[in-house]
C-alpha cells in the first residue's frame, strides 16, 4: 500500500444512470473526515485524499447514495441512479419493505418534494389530486382543520377514514406531524396490502416513513426552509345588494321601502374576510456516525385565518435515532412532539350569507349594529373567545435482532399521548336595536367553558421475520404479535358570571359566586360539569399476523396475508375476527419471450382478494346502559321539585361484529422507452357488509319515540378504474415530466336494512330546520341527495290545476313533480335528486427544469358529484338572497325556473333547485422555483440554495355558487351539503431552502 | 459479538416469555367495561335503585307525546276545541284530527304509542325486578304497586285509542307479539294492576314531602271506577262501587274556587287524585312539561304557540252566567294576573265559513299560569283525575243503578261549586229522575266542568254519542279507534292488524 503515503487527487464526473447527463451539487464526502465537495454545473468534480483516505461517498437528493473504493484510480466517473427508478423501487408495506418489483398489492408512493408542495400544516394535503383512488377534501378552511381522505370510496356509513401508520406506530391521522420531516407516504389500496392490518384496514391505510440519515452519510446534511404566505378568500358569493334586496322585499311585502336609492348597502363578506399570513420555518439536520443514524428536525407553523380570530400555530420536534449496539442488534427511536395552540372563529360565514345588506354594520357612535333574525357578524367575532391547544407526542423505540443469518425480530413499543384542553368565553354584552331595545344578539351574563382531555396510546408489536434466497426462490415469512391499549378521559366545565372579562380570570371556581343583577342576588358560576371517555378513543386490540412472499425466477409472486384480531370493542362470543388475504403476480417483462421487446422495460400483471374489518365503529350500541336524567325524572312535592328518576335507555345489541369488506384487485403495470412512459392501471371491486346502521325498533318493545338499535346489516359496493400514467423526458436541456392520474368510482348501496318500509332508509344530512337532506337506500350512492324534482314554474291558476299541487301554491310557484303518480303532491314524492360521490376524480402535474429553474403545476378535478346548497334552504326569517333571485318569476311568461320570491316556505322546501353541480378542475399548485449554481454556492460550502414562489388553489373552474366546491364532511351521510363552510383559501407564497 | 451473547439471550428469552404471559392474559387485556355507564345487569338491586326505577315509571306522563302525540288531539277531535295556533300551522299534521282527515301514517300517533309503551318498560322494570331486591318490605310493596297502577294507566289509555293492544308484561317482551283482544287488556292487566294497586298504595295523605304527587289508594280506586265505566260492556255497579270509595275515604274535596282545580294554587291539593307534576322550566329536561305551552297564549302574553282552541261550540253550550265559561277560555282582552291578553296580532280574530263564525281567537285558561315568560308555561300541573270527574263518575254510576237521588247528590256538590260567586239561579240543582235525561245532564255537566281537560271525545265515544255530536264536525264510526301507526304494522312485519276502516 505503499502507493497511498501520498496525497492523491481524484477527480471526475458524476452522471445519472438515466440519462447520462452531469448532475450538479452532488455531495462527495469523504467517510470519517470533514472533508468534502460538490459536483460544478456538468457534474464534475475533484477531490483531495491523504493517506488511508480511500472511500468515497456520493449523495444528492432523488438518488441512491453511493459509496466507492478509490484503491490507485485518479478517475472516477460514477453514474447515479435515480430513487425513483421504477424497478429498483423499495415501497413500504405493512410491518416490512418490499421491491417494487416483488409487490403484488395496489400501493401508491409520495415522494418529500410532492408532499411539501402544499403549503399545510398536515401532510394529506399533498395527497388531492396525486394518488390515483384517492379523494381529499376539507370540511373547512379553517386554520388547523383536518381535512377528510377517502380511499377508494366510501365503503361505510360510519367512520370511512383510513388509518395511518407512522414509523410502525398506528394512528387516526397525521395532523401532528411537520410535512417536512416526512421521507416518503405510500397509500395501501388493495386487500393484499390492507388485510394485514386486519380489523382496522378496511377504509385504507397510509404509511407514513420520516426522515432518518442515511449510512455512510458522516458529514451532517442542515436543510433550512422559510416560507412565507399570504392568504385571501378565492372569491365570494354573489348575493343582492342594498338596492336590489329593498327591490325584491318590496316585490314580497308591497310598499315595504319608499326610496330604494337611499337604502344602505352593507358588503358583510368583504367585512368579514381579510388576508391573512402564514408562515412556516424548519431547520434539520441528518447524518450517521458508524454505528448510529440520525434525523433532527425542528418546524414552526403559524396560520392566521382568512377570518378574523382564527389561527393556528405548531411547533414540532422530531428525533428519530437508531444505535448499531453490535453488528447484530440496532436499537432505535422515532420520536416526535408537537405542541399547537388553536384559535376558533365563530360561524360568521353563515351569518354574514344571510345578513340583509339594508343594516349597517356600526351606529354613529361606533357599537354594533343590531342585524335582525341573524345577529351582527362582527359583533359575533369581536365577543368569541375560542381557544384550544395541546401537546401530541408519538413515537416508538424500537430493537431489531438479526440473528441465524436470517432471520430478523423486532420489539417496538410505540406511544400516542395526547393532551387538550379548550376554553370558550363570552362576555355579557348586549347588541341593541335601532330603538334602543335590545337585540337577540346578547349574552347577559359572561359565560365561560373549559374542557380537557388527555389520552394515550400503547402499542407493543413484536415480529419475527424469516427471509432467504436459494436458486430461483425468494421467500419471506412474516409473523407477529402485537398489543395496543387505547385510553382516554375527558373533562368539561361550563359556568357564567365570570367577575371580569380579563384573560386571566378566565377560570371556573366553585366557591366564587358573583353578583348577578339580573336575576338573583347572587349566583354560583358553575352550571355543568361533565366527565367521560370519548369511546372511539378507549379500547384494547390483541392480534396475530402472518405473512408469506415467495418470488419465483423474478417472475412469479405470491403473497398471501393473515391477520387475528381480538377487540374489546366487542363481546367475549364475537371479539375474535380473521382477515386473510391473496395475491399473485407475473413479471411478464422477465419472461424470456419478453427479450427482444426492447421498447417495454416493464410488464407486470397482478391480482389480490382478501377481507378486511373496520373497527371504527359505535361499539357502545352493543351494551344495554341504565339511564338517569330530567327526561327520567317526575315532579313532585308542594315545591315542585324534579326527583331523581333512574331507568332502562335503549337496549343495545350484545351481537354486533366489525364491519367487513372483500376487496378484489386486478393490476397491470407498464413502461416503455427506457421508463420514460410508465402507467399503471388498476381494477378495484370491494363490497362492504355488516355495515352498522341504526334501525327503528318496534314501539312496544318500551324504548321509548324513534329509538333506534344498531345492527350489521347494511352493503356497499365501490367499485372502479384507476390510472396513472407518466412520461419523462429531456429536450434540449429541459427536463420534464408530466403525470396523470386519476379513478373512476362507482358506489352503491346494496343493503340497509329490511328491503322496505322505513328499515330500508338511512336518512342524514338534517338541515339547522332539522329536515333530512338525504336518504341512502338500495341502488343510490352512499348520502345520496332527495327531495323534490322540480318542472319549472307554475305559470297562471289554470296550471296549479291542471298538476298535482300542494294545497298553497300560488302562481309563480316551483311545479314539483309528482314522482309516485298518486295525482297528489306530498312527501312520498321526494326522490333522489343527486349524489356527492364523485364518478370521476383526476389530477395532473407537470415538472420542467431547466438550468437550476424548475417550474410545478398541479392540476386536480372531480366530476359526476354534487353539492347541497343547503344555506341557501333554510329560512325561517327574511334572509338575503343569491342573485339568480333577480331572474324570478313576475307574472306569466317571465321565468320558467326562478320562483317568485319568498321570504322562505314552499319554494324553498328541499329540490333539485338547490343542487348544484360539484364538478370542478384546479389549478391546485404552481411553483416557479431557482436553484443557485452550485458552482457558486459550494464556494460557500453550501451546497443548495433554491428559492421558489407558490400558489395555491390559484383558479378553480366551477359552476358552484359557494366558495369552494372541494369541500365536505366526515359524515358521510352529510356529505357535499354546503351549510357555509369557512372557505379555503388561495394562497401566494415565497419560499426559501437551502441546504448544507 | 462476543461482547454480547449473554445479553441477547437473556433480551431474548425475556421476550418470549412476556409474549407467552400477556397471551395468555389476553382475555383480561380484552375485558374492558364501558366507562362511566351503569349496565342494565347491575340494575335495580338496591333500595334505592327500586325507589329511583319506580320514579321513572312517572316521567312518561310528562313526556309531551303522553296521551297526545305531542298536540292535545283527543281535545282538538272534540266538540270543545279547534287546531288553534295560526291557520297554516301544523295544517296537514294537527288539522286533520280537528277536520277527521287523518291516515294510518298520521304525524303524532307513532310518538304517542312509543311514549306510553316507554312508560310501561318503565313499569315493567319495577314489576320484574324489584320484588328480589333486599329492602324494607312495606317500600317494596308500595314501589310494586305504585308501578302497576302506572302500568294499567298507560294500557287505559292505550286500549281507549287503539283498543287491543299488543300485552307487554317484561322489561324486554318477545320481538313477535300480535295483538292481545281488548278484553284480554282489561281483565289481564288494567284490572289486576289496578286492584293490586288499590289494596298496596297509601292514602294521600300519608305522603309527605317529595313523595306527594305518588300514586294513592284514592287514585286507584278513582280509575278502577272509570276503567269500569269503559270496559268493553259498562259495569256501573263496580264503577259506582269505586267512586264511592274514593268519596267515602274522606281525602278529597273540591277546590272552592274553580280555578284552582287546574290553576296553580291547587298542586297536589284537595281536589287533585292524581296529576302530573311540572316545572316552569323549558324542557322536558329540567323538569317542564310541553302540554301547557303547547296550548298557551300565541302573541302577546307569549306564553306558547295556542293549539287547542275553544271552540264557539263549547263557549254557546255552557248555561248563562256560568262562571265556569269564563274561567275556562281567555278571551282576547281578557285581564289575567295583570297581564292582558293580545293574542296573535297577525291571526284573523273571528274565522267564518258560509257566514256563520266557526273559530275565534280565544286560548284553554286552564293550563295558564301565572309568571313573565314562556318557560312559566311549562309549569303547569296537567290533573289526570280529579275529584269533580269521581263525583261524576259517581252519579253517572248511580243513574244507571237506578239511585237517582244519590246521582243527584254528587252531581249537585259539582254545580254548587260552580255557582260560586254567580247570580242567584245560576246552574240550579238538577232532580231531574229520568234516567235518560239525567245521563243526558251528566254529561253535559262533564263536558263543562271537564272541559279542555281531554275527557269530551272518550267520553261521547263511551256513551255512543259520538257520531250523532261530531259527525257535522266529519266524524265517523271509525274514529272510535284511531290508525295503529303503519310503521307499527311495518316493524311488526304484519303482525299487528290494523283497526277497521283504516287500511
Amino acid at each position: 500500500m505503499a502507493a497511498l503515503a501520498q496525497n492523491r487527487v481524484v477527480s471526475g464526473t458524476v452522471t445519472a444512470k438515466e440519462d447520462g447527463q452531469g448532475v450538479p451539487g452532488v455531495n462527495i464526502s469523504v467517510p470519517g473526515t470533514s472533508k468534502g465537495t460538490a459536483t460544478d454545473m456538468d457534474g464534475k468534480y475533484q477531490i483531495e485524499l491523504a493517506p488511508g483516505e480511500n472511500t468515497l461517498t456520493f449523495s444528492f437528493v432523488g438518488f441512491t447514495t453511493q459509496t466507492i473504493t478509490v484503491d490507485n484510480r485518479a478517475v472516477i466517473d460514477v453514474a447515479l441512479e435515480s430513487d425513483s427508478d421504477l424497478l429498483q423501487e423499495v415501497v413500504v408495506v405493512g410491518y416490512g419493505v418490499q421491491s417494487k418489483s416483488d409487490l403484488t398489492g395496489s400501493i401508491a408512493s409520495i415522494k418529500p418534494s410532492e408532499i411539501t408542495r402544499i403549503p399545510s400544516f398536515n401532510a394529506v394535503q399533498s395527497l388531492q389530486g396525486r394518488v390515483s383512488g384517492v379523494q381529499v377534501y376539507n370540511t373547512s378552511g379553517a386554520p388547523g382543520a383536518s381535512p377528510v381522505v377517502r380511499v377508494r370510496g366510501v365503503g361505510t356509513f360510519n367512520n370511512s377514514s383510513p388509518i395511518y401508520v407512522v414509523d410502525g406506530v398506528i394512528l387516526d391521522d397525521i395532523s401532528f406531524l411537520n410535512p417536512g420531516d416526512i421521507q416518503s407516504m405510500e397509500v395501501l389500496k388493495d386487500a393484499s396490502s390492507t388485510a394485514i392490518f386486519g380489523a382496522r384496514g378496511a377504509n385504507g391505510v397510509i404509511i407514513v416513513t420520516t426522515k432518518l440519515g442515511k449510512t455512510g452519510q458522516e458529514k451532517p446534511t442542515v436543510n433550512v426552509l422559510a416560507e412565507y404566505s399570504i392568504q385571501e378568500v378565492a372569491k365570494t358569493i354573489d348575493l343582492l345588494n342594498g338596492k336590489e334586496f329593498g327591490q325584491i322585499t318590496n316585490e314580497i311585502i308591497p310598499g315595504t321601502y319608499n326610496n330604494l336609492n337611499a337604502l344602505p348597502n352593507t358588503d358583510w363578506q368583504s367585512l368579514i374576510f381579510r388576508t391573512a399570513p402564514m408562515q412556516n420555518y424548519q431547520v434539520s439536520v441528518a447524518g450517521s456516525g458508524a454505528k448510529s443514524q440520525y434525523y433532527v428536525g425542528v418546524g414552526y407553523y403559524n396560520q392566521e385565518g382568512i377570518i378574523p380570530k382564527s389561527k393556528f400555530e405548531r411547533v414540532t420536534l422530531k428525533f428519530n435515532n437508531t444505535y448499531a449496539l453490535s453488528d447484530n442488534i440496532k436499537l432505535g427511536n422515532n420520536i416526535t412532539l408537537a405542541p399547537y395552540s388553536q384559535q376558533n372563529a365563530p360561524d360568521v360565514v353563515y351569518q354574514a350569507y344571510r345578513a340583509q345588506p339594508l343594516h349597517e354594520p356600526y351606529y354613529s357612535d361606533g357599537s354594533f349594529g343590531a342585524v335582525p333574525n341573524v345577529g351582527n357578524p362582527l359583533a359575533s367575532l369581536e365577543y368569541s373567545n375560542n381557544f384550544n391547544s395541546g401537546l401530541r407526542i408519538v413515537g416508538n423505540m424500537f430493537m431489531d435482532v438479526t440473528f441465524l443469518k436470517d432471520f430478523l425480530f423486532r420489539s417496538s413499543f410505540g406511544v400516542d399521548l395526547s393532551n387538550s384542553k379548550s376554553e370558550d368565553f363570552t362576555p355579557a354584552f348586549t347588541v341593541f336595536n335601532p330603538d334602543g331595545t335590545p337585540n337577540q344578539q346578547q349574552n347577559l351574563l359572561s359565560s365561560l367553558s373549559k374542557g380537557s382531555s388527555s389520552s394515550s396510546t400503547l402499542l407493543w408489536e413484536n415480529t419475527l421475520n424469516y427471509t432467504k434466497e436459494f436458486g430461483d426462490h425468494r421467500l419471506n415469512v412474516l409473523g407477529g404479535f402485537t398489543m395496543q391499549s387505547t385510553r382516554n378521559e375527558f373533562i368539561n366545565i361550563r359556568g357564567s358570571n365570570i367577575i371580569r372579562d380579563f384573560p386571566e380570570l378566565r377560570y371556573l371556581n366553585n366557591p366564587l359566586y358573583f353578583y348577578d343583577p339580573t336575576t338573583n342576588p347572587i349566583v354560583n358560576n358553575l352550571s355543568a360539569i361533565n366527565n367521560g371517555v370519548d369511546a372511539n378513543m378507549y379500547y384494547s386490540l390483541v392480534s396475530y399476523l402472518f405473512r408469506v412472499n415467495y418470488t419465483w425466477k423474478e417472475k412469479y409472486l405470491v403473497t398471501a396475508s393473515f391477520r387475528r384480531d381480538g377487540s374489546s370493542k366487542f363481546s367475549p362470543d364475537n371479539r375474535w375476527g380473521n382477515f386473510p388475504s391473496f395475491a399473485v403476480g407475473w413479471n411478464i417483462i422477465n419472461e424470456d419471450f419478453m427479450k427482444g421487446v426492447d421498447v417495454m422495460t416493464n410488464l407486470k400483471l397482478r391480482a389480490s382478494w382478501g377481507s378486511i374489518g373496520n373497527e371504527k365503529i359505535d361499539y357502545l350500541k352493543q351494551y344495554s346502559l341504565v339511564t338517569s336524567n330530567g327526561n327520567t325524572s317526575p315532579v313532585f312535592g308542594a315545591g315542585s321539585n324534579l326527583v331523581s328518576g333512574t331507568t332502562f335507555d335503549v337496549a343495545g345489541n350484545p351481537n354486533l361484529v366489525w364491519e367487513t369488506t372483500y376487496q378484489t384487485d386486478i393490476g397491470v403495470e407498464v413502461a416503455f422507452l427506457n421508463d420514460r412512459l410508465t402507467a399503471e392501471f388498476d381494477y378495484f371491486s370491494k363490497e362492504t357488509q355488516d355495515i352498522l346502521v341504526p334501525l327503528r325498533t318496534q314501539g312496544y318493545a318500551g324504548n321509548g319515540n324513534g329509538a333506534l338499535i344498531t345492527v350489521n346489516a347494511g352493503t356497499v359496493l365501490n367499485r372502479g378504474f384507476e390510472f396513472n400514467v407518466s412520461w419523462q423526458d429531456e429536450f434540449k436541456g429541459i427536463k420534464y415530466k408530466v403525470g396523470f392520474v386519476g379513478n373512476t368510482l362507482h358506489n352503491e348501496v346494496l343493503a340497509v336494512g329490511g328491503s322496505k318500509g322505513i328499515d330500508s332508509t338511512l336518512v342524514g344530512g338534517f338541515l339547522g330546520n332539522g329536515q333530512p337532506a338525504t336518504l341512502s337506500t338500495i341502488g343510490l350512492p352512499i348520502g345520496a341527495f332527495y327531495g323534490f324534482r322540480t318542472n319549472g314554474v307554475f305559470q297562471n291558476a289554470s296550471e296549479i290545476n291542471a298538476y298535482p299541487h300542494d294545497a298553497n301554491v300560488v302562481p309563480g310557484d316551483l311545479r314539483f313533480v309528482d314522482v309516485n303518480n298518486d295525482g297528489q303532491l306530498t312527501a312520498a314524492d321526494r326522490t333522489y335528486i343527486g349524489s356527492p360521490i364523485p364518478t370521476f376524480i383526476y389530477g395532473f402535474n407537470l415538472q420542467l427544469e431547466y438550468k437550476g429553474i424548475e417550474l410545478l403545476a398541479d392540476f386536480q378535478g372531480q366530476s359526476g358529484n354534487q353539492i347541497l346548497n343547503g344555506k341557501e334552504i333554510v329560512r325561517p326569517d327574511p334572509y338575503n338572497f343569491e342573485r339568480h333571485v333577480m331572474n324570478r318569476w313576475t307574472g306569466d311568461g317571465t321565468s320558467y325556473y326562478e320562483p317568485r320570491p319568498t321570504f322562505g316556505g314552499y319554494n324553498y322546501s328541499i329540490s333539485d333547485r338547490f343542487i348544484q353541480d360539484g364538478s370542478y378542475f384546479r389549478l391546485r399548485s404552481l411553483t416557479l422555483g431557482y436553484s443557485l449554481p452550485s458552482a457558486w454556492t459550494s464556494k460557500i460550502s453550501v451546497k443548495q440554495v433554491k428559492v421558489y414562489l407558490r400558489g395555491t388553489n390559484l383558479f378553480t373552474i366551477s359552476n358552484f355558487t359557494g366558495y369552494s366546491p372541494d369541500f365536505g364532511s366526515s359524515n358521510v351521510l352529510a356529505n357535499n351539503i354546503d351549510n357555509g363552510a369557512y372557505p379555503v383559501a388561495r394562497i401566494y407564497t415565497v419560499g426559501l431552502n437551502v441546504t448544507f | 459479538m462476543k461482547v454480547y451473547p449473554d445479553m441477547k439471550k437473556h433480551i431474548n428469552r425475556g421476550w418470549l416469555i412476556m409474549i407467552l404471559v400477556l397471551a395468555a392474559g389476553c382475555q383480561d387485556f380484552l375485558d374492558l367495561k364501558p366507562q362511566g355507564q351503569l349496565l342494565q345487569t347491575s340494575f335495580p338491586v338496591t333500595e334505592a335503585d327500586a325507589v329511583a326505577a319506580t320514579n321513572a315509571a312517572y316521567a312518561s306522563l310528562r313526556n309531551w307525546y303522553f296521551n297526545s302525540g305531542g298536540y292535545p288531539i283527543l281535545d282538538i277531535m272534540s266538540d270543545d276545541a279547534r287546531k288553534g295556533s295560526s291557520p297554516g300551522d301544523q295544517f296537514s299534521t294537527v288539522g286533520a284530527y280537528d277536520n277527521f282527515t287523518i291516515n294510518n301514517q298520521q304525524d303524532g300517533l307513532d310518538r304517542w304509542w312509543a311514549a306510553l309503551y316507554q312508560g310501561i318498560k318503565a313499569a315493567n322494570i319495577v314489576i320484574t325486578y324489584v320484588p328480589d331486591i333486599a329492602m324494607d318490605a312495606g317500600l317494596k310493596n308500595r314501589c310494586i304497586a305504585e308501578a302497576r297502577f302506572l302500568r294499567a294507566l298507560y294500557y287505559f289509555d292505550l286500549v281507549r285509542a287503539w283498543g287491543g293492544v299488543p300485552l307487554v308484561t317484561s322489561p324486554e317482551p318477545p320481538l313477535d307479539l300480535g295483538r292481545s283482544t281488548l278484553q284480554e287488556v282489561y281483565d289481564n292487566i288494567i284490572l289486576p294492576d289496578l286492584l293490586f294497586a288499590k289494596d298496596n298504595l297509601p292514602e294521600a295523605n300519608a305522603y309527605a314531602g317529595n313523595d306527594v304527587g305518588r300514586a294513592t289508594k284514592g287514585a286507584a280506586r278513582a280509575y278502577l271506577a272509570k276503567a269500569y265505566l269503559f270496559y268493553p260492556v259498562p259495569d256501573f255497579v263496580n264503577a259506582e262501587k269505586y267512586a264511592l270509595e274514593v268519596i267515602n275515604s274522606l281525602q278529597y274535596n273540591l277546590e272552592a274556587d274553580f280555578t284552582n282545580a287546574t290553576g296553580v294554587l291547587g298542586h297536589f291539593g284537595t281536589e287533585s287524585i292524581f296529576e302530573v307534576g311540572a316545572r316552569p322550566s323549558d324542557g322536558t329536561e329540567n323538569g317542564g312539561a310541553q302540554f301547557g305551552n303547547t296550548q298557551g297564549i300565541r302573541g302577546f302574553p307569549n306564553r306558547g304557540w295556542g293549539f287547542n282552541r275553544p271552540s264557539p261550540d263549547l263557549i254557546n253550550s255552557f248555561d248563562a252566567n256560568d262562571p265556569r265559561m269564563d274561567k275556562t277560555i281567555i278571551f282576547l282582552g281578557e285581564v289575567l294576573d295583570g297581564i292582558t291578553t293580545q293574542g296573535d296580532l297577525t291571526c284573523p280574530d273571528t274565522t267564518y265559513l258560509n257566514s256563520v263564525i266557526i273559530e275565534i281567537e280565544c286560548y284553554n285558561q286552564k293550563v295558564w299560569t301565572p309568571g313573565d315568560n314562556v318557560p312559566s308555561q311549562w309549569g303547569h300541573h296537567r290533573r289526570l283525575m280529579r275529584y269533580a270527574d269521581v263525583l261524576l263518575m259517581a252519579a253517572e254510576a248511580l243513574n244507571e243503578n237506578n239511585k237517582p237521588a244519590d246521582a243527584h247528590t254528587h252531581l249537585n256538590a259539582v254545580r254548587a261549586r260552580a255557582r260560586a260567586g254567580a247570580p242567584g239561579g245560576t246552574l240550579p240543582n238538577i232532580t231531574e229522575t229520568n234516567k235518560d235525561l239525567l245521563r243526558d245532564i251528566i254529561l253535559e255537566e262533564r263536558r263543562h266542568e271537564l272541559a279542555m281537560e281531554g275527557h269530551r271525545f272518550w267520553d261521547l265515544v263511551r256513551t255512543n254519542k259520538a257520531l250523532a255530536v261530531l259527525g257535522p264536525l266529519g266524524y265517523t264510526d271509525k274514529y272510535k279507534l284511531l290508525p295503529i301507526p303503519q310503521t307499527q304494522i311495518d316493524l311488526s312485519q304484519g303482525r299487528i292488524t290494523q283497526n277497521p276502516g283504516w287500511n
